[in-house]
């Protein structure tokens, strides 16, 4: 028995000894599943940067169907008629409005194209500032990186400060990738001084592709093809520059960079960059396309849409119309829509960013609002004409000389053309017009009310009270 | 640190032996009926020495002069007796035993009547002696004090929450540890991706949180039990460490005992049916038809109803689903026996249970072997091993944002619209969303869990005598298991046919690896009436998980498999985990009047920011038994324990949390990559939970009354939360954080007693009441929603700095500041539980449970509301509107107050007769087996409950410690009815 029991301390204590190290040793240290955001922020290969610069075009599809979606509602656009989800026709009708100071909820589901436009304005700040501690590219290739890079930000901060109207957003992080920075977000501005911003981040961009040569040190993917050079870059980036421009009411800005843009007032309306969409793997697929005469979950169109159309206009009717007549119609709560949305062939269609057509619609409104109106009705009929309508010296012989009625117009045509592209709503708050929209006020039991602005985000809301 | 615990039995040794004359005792033990009882203990009071009745009941132990032995055994009531050369004890039955023993230390255990906590235990008579619970988590409802359990769904295969005294974590999983036979058990809850954008695009994350999966505590075969104990708080699981925030559940399975082999045979059959519908298709559609639905404008349901279904043919498509009979069968064969040397018990269960709807149910078969070997007196050897394989088919219910869930599509069809299959081809559902009969018999949510779990303990006496007792054990265990999961929609039915890319598969594969290893000295001296019980040990767990999927869509026609899809989607996600802990743990047994016990557990995880860094748990607690003081003179009162008790347990972050990961962002098949919106915290602590609890236990009158009253305060310290950011900067949150501090505060009354006991009728009653209370008592992060806590105005869960966590906030916001509505914790819960055993062969039981007050943030009113279906929609408001409309969300006046409702309810939970069928009347084949029982049983019979809705105990969200309790039409749960015949051999 006392041998016995000796031998086995002996034998426990030798074999706890000869187990130690791997007793004690650490199995899982480094992450698995991905990289670390510490190994692209100093000096980053090539493929690191264009990594970066891939995921920033790729970051720019992120919010796209949160915007549209949303603004098309507001807009009294389209409705996303999802049957399980009826804030969808209902919150954004401004239905709930009385509970929620007038807004939509500030922490309910239309707030996600918030997060997805500021990471992409962070996105492409770790883009800039990973090529900046880089010895991996020129002095060129880096000011062409900053060009592209700010011209994301531009975009996303257009966007951002629209959607948010008077509430305004945070214009500044001092220090992005500083420790201890995202403890410390700007102020929010005003709707004007957002506006600034974008103005200055897109004029910013412009003198970085001035500087930087014909080349991208990064992949420029397919959506961009004709713009894939730094100089053809910057005409976009002049496009950009003109819809900010636009509101500012910087009539003179706008014709000024739609002259450094692809603005051709004869050439195809389709020109312009795109998000692309695929089904590779791991990609996405074009959030605005359903199956015509879905019974999901499908984007169907105010029936105004179609009924305030001029006859005969090609965006409507006809075979290659935004719309389509659905088999029955489509009742989501107070609405009852005809008509499909029909944008886009496939999930796999590309999304237009900007195009000639929006730019000959800037032109127009520029131009007008600069009193060349025989500038404008060129640019119109441009357009009137592409999609089968009679010129306006046919058609609206009354307004060729009543500025208000060419604004009226102009409004109409962006209606038309851009249609479910995040602007009708933007529009008619520009010009103080949100009466024209349909659905407002108390229609039976139900009272409805178009937004000034989507509600400030609770998450920042919360931030603001503990850190005033 | 290796040092210190040898040190410490130094400084214990020098006790010396004591050479003592004695004699042999020896004698026989009886139970009810005077039938002997084997595997009773046999102990001499104040000593090591102890034995162990034969299979006859039959005992001999070498005592000192003067001697006092006590004979205890599972089941009855301890009695001390003077020691005699030849003796006779019976033993008397009893519901909850002071003899039992309770777990206090990892490698440790203490008689009940001295244990400074109220843990509470579930014998297997309790846990399945009634009826059959489809699964584990299902069997312990209602029979514990201070354990909230609520069924997520009543989809079959399981999904239950499980919370001991309040939320203990935030973000982590509610769930307790799950220890059985000192294995780890991995009890997640794994993505199928049935909540997927494929799927019922209810979470647009990769792998749903709303998956309406179950946990894997599921597999489990309750049958297989002993008993469970349940350490609820960290004042008695502290030397659990960082895995103990939320409790502990130890399981100890059936062992193999000495002597004749015993064979045991059962067989269950049985039923289930709904427990209740809602009615939604007996609803009158005249008011519809002039008003219109929100889905539908009047005029179009008129002209449906005109070309679809000229006549006034209806049809109850509710009770289509879910009206059906699922059967129900359970078949296990258990054999015991062995040796002194050598003890088996193997145990086999083959279940299969089919579900109130169609194409869904749950089977399992499970095997286990539990062999005992002692192969010299000194080393004792226990070795275990389960294998389980189950299988679920729990089909679409819950949230859902494409039109596949079932409890939506028949919300929104009307019952006038013929839905019937014509030669096998469904006819479409032409308002919105999809024929629901499609749904049940086209499409496939399945998951196939195999599972190994195995253990092992060895012990080695080092030391044995009189006052000496030194322990080696070893303990090691496996929890190995893979969980497949099929989700499929072919590319004809309806919704699919609409998507860009019909038919839709998805494989998963989730495999998991727990394994365990602690090994443990522990020594026991006697000296005069003092005992000490001195452990130290270390312990080592890992977890290992590789979860993959690979997802097709826009498959070829009638084809299945993912890789015919034409888009297709692939992931691949590693986990691991590494935890050390080292424990010391004193006990000091003053003659078991009183007991006092410390402890300290030291952790360290690779899941924390440091992985070498060691966090200390410590835990004290004190018994007194006063009424085993000499001075006590009133023997009415046999027990009067005063407990206190004090431990604190963490909870590491989970794994992934320190990572700051780049985004992948794909586009065009060019890689890119960008800034994450969540961030890791590379610095992350435990959280760290701290409770002291107090009670008192009393037993009277021979033990027939029996109080058990504990109240404690559990705080967690620096919990882990996400930490949300300004999202202006672009992330929203860091994922964790030490935010704040959280309160629960409870009360656990437990009331037992046997009212009567005469020669044909004995009663055992138990009464159990509990609540907990809890409050955000510091918070140093912006107020926020807690994530997937509810839908906006349907009500959320905030936390606000002294709320509740599970208060329920929403509409209005007045000036930006959401309404408080009611808590989703019940105010208070209890249970009602009886056993009475007349005409001596007869038993029947009842259990009643309530729960009390709690409130769920329900979608359930509204979605029938919109769809037209719910049974009062055309009832006419004063404005002469139908409610089914001016009730609904958007309409003047209706704030979130429409939602929080009432949950309360009360269901029988169990209810069973059982016969236990005399020899006698089987004449001359009665010798061939040793008894015949039978019986019937219902599980979940009747509840009665104020709410709308299937089941008001509805987690769409899952275990969530907070905001689980969203209900959007889940699954119905079901009352099930069974036969029961047992043999023995």
């Amino acid at each position: 028995m006392r041998i016995n029991t000796s031998i086995l301390v002996v034998l426990a204590i030798v074999g706890l000894t000869a187990c130690k190290k791997q007793f004690y040793d650490e199995d899982v240290l480094v992450d698995p599943n991905g990289a670390s955001v510490e190994s692209v922020l100093n000096n980053a290969t090539r493929g690191q940067i264009s990594q970066l610069a891939v995921g920033v075009q790729s970051s720019m599809r992120n919010g796209i169907l949160s915007y549209y979606r949303e603004t098309g509602t507001v807009g009294r656009e389209i409705i996303y008629s999802a049957s399980t989800e009826s804030r969808y026709f209902n919150e954004l009708l401004g239905t709930q409005a009385a509970q929620y100071n007038g807004m939509n909820d500030p922490a309910g589901i239309m707030n996600t194209y918030y997060l997805n436009y500021s990471s992409l304005r962070r996105r492409a700040e770790i883009l800039i500032r990973s090529a900046n501690n880089t010895t991996a590219l020129t002095d060129q290739e880096k000011a062409a990186t900053r060009g592209f890079a700010k011209t994301m930000q531009a975009y996303s901060v257009w966007v951002l400060v629209n959607m948010q109207g008077k509430n305004g957003i945070r214009e500044t992080f001092s220090d992005l990738s500083a420790p201890g920075d995202l403890l410390k977000p700007g102020k929010f501005g005003t709707y004007e001084s957002g506006l600034a911003l974008a103005k200055t981040l897109v004029n910013e961009a412009n003198a970085d592709l001035a500087a930087g040569g014909t080349e991208f040190p990064f992949t420029m993917t397919s959506g961009y093809t004709g713009f894939t050079t730094v100089p053809d870059f910057k005409k976009f980036n002049r496009a950009i520059a003109a819809r900010i421009f636009l509101y500012q009411k910087d009539w003179a800005g706008v014709l000024a960079a739609l002259n450094e843009s692809f603005l051709s007032l004869t050439g195809p309306l389709q020109t312009g960059p795109v998000m692309t969409f695929s089904t590779t793997t791991n990609d996405q697929v074009n959030p605005l396309y359903h199956v015509p005469n879905s019974s999901g979950a499908p984007f169907v169109a105010f029936n105004e849409f179609i009924t305030d159309a001029e006859p005969g206009d090609t965006r409507v009717f006809g075979p290659s119309a935004k719309v389509a007549q659905r088999t029955s119609p489509r009742t989501s709560g107070a609405v009852t829509s005809t008509h499909d949305v029909t944008l886009y062939a496939s999930n796999t269609s590309s999304i237009s960013i900007i195009r000639n057509e929006e730019l000959i619609l800037m032109y127009a409104e520029a131009k007008i609002q600069s009193n060349q109106f025989a500038d404008a009705i060129v640019a119109l009929d441009r357009i009137r004409t592409a999609y089968g309508l009679r010129p306006l010296a046919v058609a609206k012989p009354t307004i060729l000389a009543n500025k208000n009625g060419l604004i009226d117009e102009v409004l109409n045509q962006r209606r038309y053309s851009l249609f479910f592209e995040g602007q009708r709503w933007f529009d008619v708050l520009r010009y103080g017009k949100k009466s024209i929209l349909p659905l407002q006020g108390t229609i039976g039991a139900n009272t409805f009310v178009v937004f000034d602005n989507f509600a400030r985000p609770d998450a920042e809301v919360q931030w603001d009270k503990l850190n005033p | 640190m290796k040092l210190k615990p040898l040190l410490l039995l130094i400084l214990l040794m020098p006790f010396t032996v004591f050479a003592q004359s004695g004699f042999v005792a020896s004698g026989r033990v009886t139970g009810a009926q005077n039938n002997p009882l084997s595997g009773a203990t046999v102990s001499v009071a104040n000593s090591n020495n102890s034995t162990v009745t034969d299979a006859t009941g039959n005992f001999s132990i070498r005592v000192s002069n003067g001697a006092r032995l006590v004979i205890s055994h599972v089941g009855y009531a301890p009695k001390t007796v003077n020691a005699a050369e030849s003796m006779n004890v019976s033993l008397d039955e009893e519901n909850t035993t002071l003899s039992e023993v309770v777990v206090t230390g990892l490698a440790t255990t203490t008689r009940r009547g001295n244990a400074a906590n109220a843990v509470a235990t579930i014998s297997a008579k309790q846990l399945t002696g009634s009826t059959r619970s489809q699964t584990l988590d299902a069997a312990m409802q209602g029979k514990v004090a201070g354990v909230q359990i609520t069924s997520n769904s009543g989809a079959p295969g399981g999904g239950f929450l499980v919370r001991l005294r309040g939320a203990s974590s935030l973000t982590q999983s509610a769930e307790p540890l799950y220890i059985i036979d000192g294995v780890y058990m991995d009890n997640s809850q794994f993505g199928t991706g049935a909540g997927t954008n494929a799927f019922t695009g209810a979470a647009r994350t990769p792998t749903g949180s709303q998956d309406n999966s179950a946990n894997r505590i599921a597999d489990i075969n309750p049958q297989d039990i002993e008993n469970i104990e349940i350490l609820k708080g960290p004042s008695a699981a502290a030397i659990y460490g960082t895995r103990a925030n939320a409790g502990v559940i130890l399981i100890t399975t059936k062992k193999g005992r000495a002597g004749k082999l015993t064979v045991n045979f059962g067989q269950d059959v049985g039923f289930a049916k709904a427990l209740k519908l809602i009615g939604l298709h007996k609803t009158k559609w005249d008011k519809q038809f002039q008003f219109g639905t929100e889905l539908a404008n009047a005029a179009r349901l008129t002209t449906l109803k005109s070309t679809l279904n000229p006549t006034d043919e209806t049809w109850d498509y509710e009770k289509i689903v879910y009206g059906n009979t699922g059967a129900l069968r359970n078949t296990r064969l258990a054999l015991s026996g062995g040796t002194d040397k050598i003890r088996f018990y193997a145990g086999g269960n083959v279940m299969d249970e089919q579900g109130i709807q169609k194409n869904t149910g749950y089977s399992k078969n499970s095997f286990r072997l539990n062999v005992d070997l002692k192969p010299t007196s000194f080393i004792d050897i226990a070795v275990g091993a389960n294998y389980i394989n189950s299988n679920s088919d729990r089909s679409f219910s819950g949230n859902d944002n494409n039109g596949v869930a079932i409890g939506y599509n028949l919300a929104y069809l009307p019952n006038w619209l013929p839905q019937l299959p014509v030669n096998g081809v469904y006819p479409k559902q032409p308002l919105t969303g999809q024929n629901p009969l499609e749904i049940v018999d086209r499409t496939v949510n399945n998951e196939k869990v195999n599972r190994m779990i195995s253990n092992y303990t060895v012990g080695v006496q080092l030391v044995k005598n009189d006052i000496h007792n030194l322990r080696l054990t070893s303990t090691g265990g496996v929890d190995f298991l893979t969980a497949e999961d099929e989700v499929y929609i072919p590319d004809d039915v309806q919704f699919q046919a609409a998507s860009a890319n019909p038919g839709a598969s998805r494989y998963t594969t989730n495999r998991a690896l727990n394994t365990n290893l602690q090994g443990f000295l522990v020594y026991n001296a006697h000296v005069g009436n003092f005992s000490f019980t001195t452990s130290a040990g270390l312990t080592q767990l890992r977890r290992d998980v590789r979860l993959n999927y690979f997802q097709g869509q826009g498959l070829k026609p009638a084809q299945r498999n993912p890789s015919t899809g034409t888009v297709q989607q692939a992931s691949e996600t590693f986990q691991g985990e590494k935890e050390l802990g080292r424990v010391v743990q004193e006990e000091i047994n003053w003659n078991d009047i009183v007991i006092a016990t410390a402890g300290v557990r030291q952790d360290r995880s690779t899941l924390n920011g440091d992985p070498k860094k060691y966090f200390t748990f410590p835990k004290a607690s004190l018994a007194v038994n006063v009424a085993n003081f000499g001075f006590w003179k009133i023997p009415a009162i046999s027990q009067l324990k005063l407990r206190a008790a004090y431990g604190e347990t963490g909870r590491s972050a989970s794994f992934n949390s320190t990572f700051t990961t780049l985004t992948d962002l794909i586009i065009g098949g060019q890689a890119g990559a960008g800034y994450p919106t969540i961030l890791g915290n590379a610095g992350i602590e435990p959280e760290r939970a701290t409770e002291f609890e107090t009670g008192v236990d009393i037993g009277a009158f021979s033990n027939r009354l029996r109080i058990e009253f504990t109240v404690y305060n559990k705080k967690v310290k620096n919990l882990i939360e996400s930490y949300n950011l300004s999202t202006g900067t672009g992330v929203s949150s860091i994922q964790v954080f030490p935010v704040g501090d959280l309160q629960n505060k409870g009360i656990e009354l437990s009331l037992g007693g046997t009212p009567v006991r005469s020669r044909n009728v004995t009663w055992n009653t138990n009464i159990n009441w509990w609540r907990n209370r809890s409050l955000m008592t510091r918070l140093i992060i912006p107020e926020k929603v807690v994530a997937s806590s509810g839908f906006g105005s349907f009500g959320t869960q905030r936390l606000r700095e002294g709320a509740s966590p599970t208060a329920w906030y929403g509409t209005p916001n007045v000036n930006g500041v959401p309404t408080l509505y009611e808590d989703s914790q019940p105010l208070w819960q209890a249970s009602w539980s009886n056993s009475i055993t007349f005409l001596r062969n007869f038993e029947f039981s009842i259990l009643i449970h309530r729960s009390h007050k709690n409130f769920n943030s329900t979608l359930n009113q509204e979605i029938t509301d919109e769809g037209g279906s719910s049974p009062d929609w055309s009832t006419i408001d004063k404005d002469n509107n139908p409610l089914g409309q001016s009730r609904k969300l958007g309409k003047p006046g209706i704030t979130t107050r429409q939602f929080i409702v009432d949950a309360s309810y009360t269901k029988i939970r169990e209810i069973s007769l059982y016969y236990t069928v005399p020899k006698t009347i089987f004449g001359s084949f009665a010798n061939k087996f040793e008894s015949i029982r039978v019986g019937v049983s219902g599980n979940n019979i009747a509840m009665w409950t104020p709410y709308y809705g299937y089941d008001p105990e509805a987690a769409n969200f899952g275990n969530r410690p907070t905001g689980a309790t969203v209900d959007l039409l889940s699954f119905p749960s079901s009352k099930r009815f069974f036969f029961h015949f047992n043999v023995n051999f």
